[in-house]
């Protein structure tokens, strides 16, 4: 990185500290650290929504889910305006009439202390796990592709988020947040037209289509109902509609968010505007990667895009073989090159018998490319067993350092930086809220003045720490990463359970509820133990499973007691 | 519980089930561009 590069990331992550500090100054009691004072607007909270939800992996990973897939990853994305919608009517109002600090006060309301409390813990479990992921899976790209120390990096974001979080509460968070996402939108959009500028002087912006499409790179829509497939119409509108509604309706991290709306409508015309703008987020993201795929039709991609892992085939028996490999990789992709340059050639005279004959050979030449990768990768995988063969997380970083300008690289590596600390802040503040709100302000009876806004520093910062030491702590899971991962999966269809038992089976009470989701837990539990099902349906499954446990106990709960004076009517 | 608080108005269009039929009208217009996308360039 240059001189330029290292004073744009400084000075972009200089600014989100100092920004986040100055506008979260001055809380004074637990409601406004917790809460943000409730005067948030809709577009803060849209954009802290969104920015909670945006970590650095997903921002990294996206475009090189592009170049190796297509698009048809943002399907993923459609239950989200749905759910936005459904709780817009049913929870958010009843979050704002109760005037609760987190979703799970909700459940005492309706339910019990203990129904709460195993919501309450179940969400510090998952999201306490998860935020040490958050930060560790974009320092280990960092630390392979530019050489920097992946502790040191860890400690950098950790440091940093926890000075404005753990010091101004939701506010700061909310505010850094705002911040983040202009460096997030900047470092992408620039790094989009620098990509377009870049192709050759006769490829125009429709040839790069015309060639990432006659690819396979633009199939954004995938009619067919599969269930062994993860992204297509049906499982995105259905699968991720039951993913969002958990998501946005009981995961803390982003309830906190729209709880800070200054009312009702503002909390509303947040979520909404979240959902309004991530699909076409998504997509647009999505086209950055399909752009720097045609980008490698024209230039010499690495046969694998992760170092690390080519690092230790070179230094193992078949190194000979891989380097052999490398040259004659080289070799198809010069070819590759020159078939498409003889596509956007044929495009060009217009003729339609040389355009299909053109991009068939072109097909073919790729087909031959992805040929001789897939046996790079298979030495890959040898040479390190047990680990994952992607290198789709490194592809776009890899692209940056090497074909973007000077300055621009800080920019994006900023933009990095941000998606990381904007998701940490987002779920250590949120831990700390149910940390003091669920447990301390309940069970130890806390007050909500000066003292709780300590006790809230304490317990966020608490969190922001086991982040760090677990982020440190995942460098030696290995393969076990992807059961961590899994983790939220295995807890969000219970939760979500819960809260539509409350809201829509009204003949169940309390310890029922409870007990329902005690043995529907078990149940997921026992599927990611025994079975092969797919996780993305764990959702799904610990949800009916909750409602449907909840109504049959409902018929074996003793009668309720009646006030005195009271009637059955 | 208590009172239920006063439902507000959204800014634009008047009431809440147009804005929510705009924002799944956007998804609908979202999918059918995509389609058609997908269509053109393949």
């Amino acid at each position: 990185m240059s001189r330029l590069d290292w004073l744009v990331l400084g000075g972009a992550l200089l600014f989100v500290v100092l920004w986040g500090l100055w506008k979260g100054r001055g809380a004074t009691t637990g409601e406004g650290y917790i809460g943000g004072g409730r005067d948030h607007r809709w577009w803060l909270i849209g954009l802290s929504i969104i920015a909670t939800q945006t970590s650095a992996i997903t921002f990294l990973s996206t475009p090189g889910q592009a170049y190796v897939d297509g698009m048809r990853f943002v399907q993923f994305y459609f239950g989200l305006p749905i759910a936005a919608v459904v709780l817009s009517v049913t929870l958010i109002p009843l979050y704002h009439r109760l005037k609760v600090s987190t979703a799970y006060e909700l459940l005492e309301a309706r339910f019990d202390l203990k129904t709460r409390l195993l919501a309450a813990i179940l969400f510090l479990i998952q999201r306490g796990l998860a935020v040490g992921l958050t930060i560790f899976a974009p320092a280990l790209v960092l630390s392979v592709l530019l050489g920097w120390s992946l502790h040191v990096n860890i400690l950098i974001v950790g440091t940093l988020v926890m000075i404005y979080t753990v010091t101004g509460g939701t506010k700061a968070v909310a505010w850094a947040h705002s911040s983040q996402m202009v460096i997030i939108a900047c470092g992408m959009l620039l790094a989009g037209v620098m990509t377009a500028y870049r192709l050759p002087a006769d490829v125009s912006f429709g040839d790069a289509l015309h060639v990432a499409g006659g690819l396979g790179r633009l199939n954004v829509i995938d009619t067919h109902f599969d269930p062994n497939s993860r992204y297509n119409l049906w499982s995105g509108l259905i699968g991720g509609f039951f993913l969002m509604l958990s998501y946005f309706g009981t995961d803390q991290s982003q309830v906190q968010r729209y709880l800070a709306g200054s009312d009702l409508t503002q909390s509303r015309l947040g979520l909404l505007m979240n959902a309004m703008i991530k699909v076409p987020m998504q997509f647009l993201i999505l086209l950055l990667g399909a752009l720097v795929f045609v980008f490698y039709q024209f230039h010499a991609p690495p046969l694998f895009f992760n170092p690390g892992p080519v690092k230790q085939v070179l230094a193992g028996p078949d190194a000979a073989t891989y380097r052999a490999l490398e040259t004659k990789f080289a070799q198809a992709r010069t070819a590759q090159s020159q078939k498409a340059e003889a596509y956007v050639s044929a495009r060009h005279s217009g003729d339609a018998a040389s355009i299909a004959a053109a991009k068939h050979q072109l097909s073919q030449s790729h087909a031959e490319s992805e040929a001789i990768r897939r046996e790079g990768v298979a030495l890959i995988e040898k040479a390190n067993p047990g680990t994952n063969p992607s290198d789709t997380n490194y592809i776009f970083l890899a692209y940056v350092l090497s074909s973007l300008p000077v300055g621009l690289v800080g920019l994006v590596i900023a933009a990095v930086f941000s998606g990381s600390m904007s998701s940490m802040s987002g779920e250590i503040s949120a831990l700390g809220a149910t940390t003091v709100v669920d447990l301390w302000r309940r069970l130890v009876g806390g007050s909500q003045g000066q003292r709780e806004v300590w006790v809230g520093r304490i317990a966020t910062f608490a969190w922001g720490c086991f982040a760090m030491a677990f982020a440190e702590y995942a460098a030696r899971l290995g393969s076990l990463i992807e059961a961590v991962n899994i983790l939220g999966s295995l807890f969000y269809g219970t939760i979500l359970g819960i809260f539509i038992t409350a809201f829509y089976v009204k003949r169940v009470r309390g310890g029922t509820a409870f007990y329902a989701a005690l043995v529907a837990e078990v149940g997921v539990l026992a599927c990611f133990k025994f079975t092969a099902i797919s996780f993305l349906w764990y959702n799904l499954i610990g949800c009916v499973a909750v409602v449907a446990l909840a109504w049959t106990f409902s018929f074996f709960q003793p009668p309720q007691a009646l006030p005195e004076g009271g009637s059955a009517a | 519980m208590t009172e239920p608080e006063k439902e507000d108005m959204p800014p634009i269009l008047g009431s809440w089930k147009r804005l929510y039929a705009l924002v799944l009208g956007e998804l609908l217009l979202c999918i059918l561009l995509f389609r058609l996308f997908s269509w053109a360039f393949s």
